[in-house]
């Protein structure tokens, strides 16, 4: 058995450390107690005859690295440090503070390699469901985000974020079209390609589907893809414009922006492209609907006051209200999972901003920074959100906290925009 | 004083003719100095009388060519026949100020201009791009582009061409012409771009 393997969980990134010292609330009982893991770097000796030995650096960026990330950033678990050289024992994780050690073993079979993780608390209980997990390479970043959602289920009782993936435009080949991301910015995969202009993804409840925005037919149309990139289906609206659509939470309907001779307005369309209902008449634009987590209000832009602003109407286009008074121009309302938080895109001396509208208090507040930053999308547990900045020189997508803290870009090849986070916790 | 009586533009050609030309019958007529009072009588309602008296000779053609209508041979290729009708200003593209989408007069002769293209060539279609600057947010900016092409597109059809031949499309920030981030781009990527886009 090698030891030195221990040794390698030191090589965390530097900024984990930073990260995991963060106060968790566990239970009330537990209230303001810190969940500390230790995660020895695997053990890669085969359990089985006929096995192989998997080679330890192959598994550190598509295993082990994301799985760490996962369990720091979960806002659950500290990470504790073992001590360098010595077998990562129950004794050893206990002297380093930790609560919880998980020990895991991976090893080849074939082209697949085999994981098997198991959780152990202080008195050496294993607390994980044995359960081994097999994948190709290429998807040992999954069987990280898997484990990492089962702990976070098992010791806090919540689901992780960790399988959603974010929806966005990417022009790296050259045209804009649809890829998928997960959400610390891994396994980026393109899957629409057009060849013209697609943009403006958006998922459906239900993590399957998203419908985008695409001129394949030589004008703007809205058009429904799984997220394989799959059955393809267009949605006839008989209108023109036809962007920014968006599924309801709760039924197939899905919000757009329509256009009549120039008058841009608000419409939904159900999901087989059927039963079209116009919600705002006004003779200004409107753009950009979005619906609160229980499908019963849409925020939208509109420009009636004489500047883009954000207002708050029921599902049924009635009890229009203006909740955006800052900036003379603001766009892209979205809502947090929860309902109580609208961010949106504000322009405050001459560089857009992400803005944060709290519904219950009114009060708003700016949680981004340099550059200009724009459609911002929220975590489907509503402690992240991410989006567009062109504050490197090109549009990239970016994650933050919601309170604007531990900013992390996501992409960087070519220009990228319009993230849309997956709906569900999985 | 003859001058001035005048009214026909057929008849004032004629009388030039007539004063250039020593071998025409006419001015042979006109030396004998005929009171001015007498032919301004005349002429008016026997116009048609005199141009076929003024037919000049056969053998002293005053017109050397006959005219003709010009003919234009527009290219067959799209993509060269609007290169063709842009460079020469037949067909133009509106231009905007910031977040607008009403018609200033530049745009509205740019578009008067294209309608008569449009109605000398009915066998063409149009299609109308509206497109944004970058300043906004996309998808405000793609709605604002769909009103600067339906603004275009009404004014045309104010002018008479058949709305059955316009089609619009808003492309909002999504396709600038000029790249930068500096009023001179800006300004160029405002627009309503007219595109023909083929036979009826």
């Amino acid at each position: 058995m090698k030891k030195i393997l221990a040794v390698l969980s030191f090589a965390l990134p530097a900024l984990l450390s930073a990260q995991t010292d963060v106060t968790v609330t566990i239970d009330p009982s537990q209230a303001s107690q810190i969940v500390r893991i230790a995660v020895p770097f695997p053990d890669s000796v085969p359990k089985t005859a006929g096995a192989t030995v998997a080679a330890s650096e192959e598994i550190r960026e598509p295993f082990f690295a994301p799985l760490t990330r996962d369990l720091a950033y979960s806002d659950a678990f500290a990470i504790a440090p073992l001590p360098p050289g010595i077998a990562p024992t129950i004794e050893v994780a206990k002297r380093a503070g930790a609560h919880y050690l998980l020990k895991i073993n991976v090893f080849r079979e074939g082209p697949d390699y085999l994981v098997d993780p198991e959780l152990l608390d202080m008195t050496g209980a294993s607390v994980l469901k044995p359960q081994r997990y097999r994948s190709p390479r290429a998807a040992l970043t999954r069987t990280a985000h898997t484990i990492a959602n089962n702990i976070l289920r098992i010791v806090r009782g919540t689901p992780g974020i960790f399988m959603t993936r974010i929806a966005f435009a990417s022009n790296r080949t050259g045209n804009w079209e649809i890829w998928l991301m997960d959400w610390d910015g891994a396994n980026q995969t393109q899957i629409t390609n057009h060849g013209v202009i697609s943009i403006l993804p958006s998922w459906a409840p239900d993590n399957e589907r998203m419908v985008y925005t695409s001129w394949l037919k030589g004008t703007s149309d809205m058009w429904i893809i799984n997220r394989r990139g799959g059955g393809r289906i267009r949605l006839h609206t008989g209108l023109n414009l036809n962007t920014s659509a968006t599924f309801s939470p709760v039924n197939n309907d899905i919000a757009f922006v329509g256009s009549t001779n120039g008058n841009p307005d608000i419409y939904l369309i159900n999901d087989a492209g059927g039963n079209i209902r116009r919600l705002t008449s006004t003779g200004s634009i409107e753009s950009t609907p979005e619906w609160s987590p229980n499908g019963r209000q849409i925020s939208f832009t509109s420009g009636r006051s004489g500047t883009p602003q954000i207002y708050v109407m029921d599902a049924e286009g009635t009890n229009v209200r203006r909740i955006s008074f800052e900036g003379d121009w603001n766009d892209d309302a979205t809502w947090s999972p929860d309902g109580e938080r609208i961010a949106y895109t504000s322009r405050v001396r001459g560089r857009f901003q992400i803005r944060i509208h709290n519904t219950v208090t009114g009060e708003t507040r700016i949680v981004a920074g340099e550059g200009s930053n724009e459609q911002p999308s929220w975590s489907p547990d509503g402690r992240w959100i991410t989006f567009q900045s062109n504050r490197g020189g090109k549009w990239q997508i970016y994650r933050m906290r919601a309170d604007g803290t531990d900013l992390l870009p996501l992409t960087s090849q070519g220009e990228n925009k319009e993230p849309d986070w997956s709906k569900k916790l999985e | 004083m003859k001058n001035t009586m005048m009214k026909s533009f057929t008849v004032g050609l004629i009388l030039i003719a007539m004063a250039l030309i020593p071998a025409c019958r006419s001015s042979r007529k006109a030396k004998p100095t005929t009171p001015t009072t007498t032919v301004t009588e005349t002429v008016p309602d026997v116009s048609a009388t005199a141009a076929t008296e003024t037919v000049v000779d056969t053998q002293t053609d005053f017109v050397r060519e006959d005219p003709r209508p010009t003919t234009e041979e527009l290219p067959t290729d799209l993509d060269a026949l609007n290169r063709y009708v842009q460079e020469r200003g037949h067909v133009r593209d509106a231009f905007f100020g910031y977040d607008e989408s009403a018609l200033s007069a530049d745009a509205q002769a740019a578009l008067t201009s294209s309608a008569n293209w449009l109605r000398s060539n009915p066998q063409y279609n149009l299609l109308i791009e509206g497109h944004t600057d970058e300043r906004g947010t996309e998808q405000y900016n793609l709605a604002l582009g769909d009103r600067r092409a339906n603004t275009a597109r009404q004014f045309l059809t104010a002018l008479g061409i058949d709305g059955n031949r316009l089609r619009t499309v808003s492309y909002g920030e999504e396709r600038p012409f000029a790249t930068g981030s500096n009023e001179s781009a800006w300004s160029q990527n405002r627009r309503a771009h007219l595109v023909i886009v083929g036979t009826r």
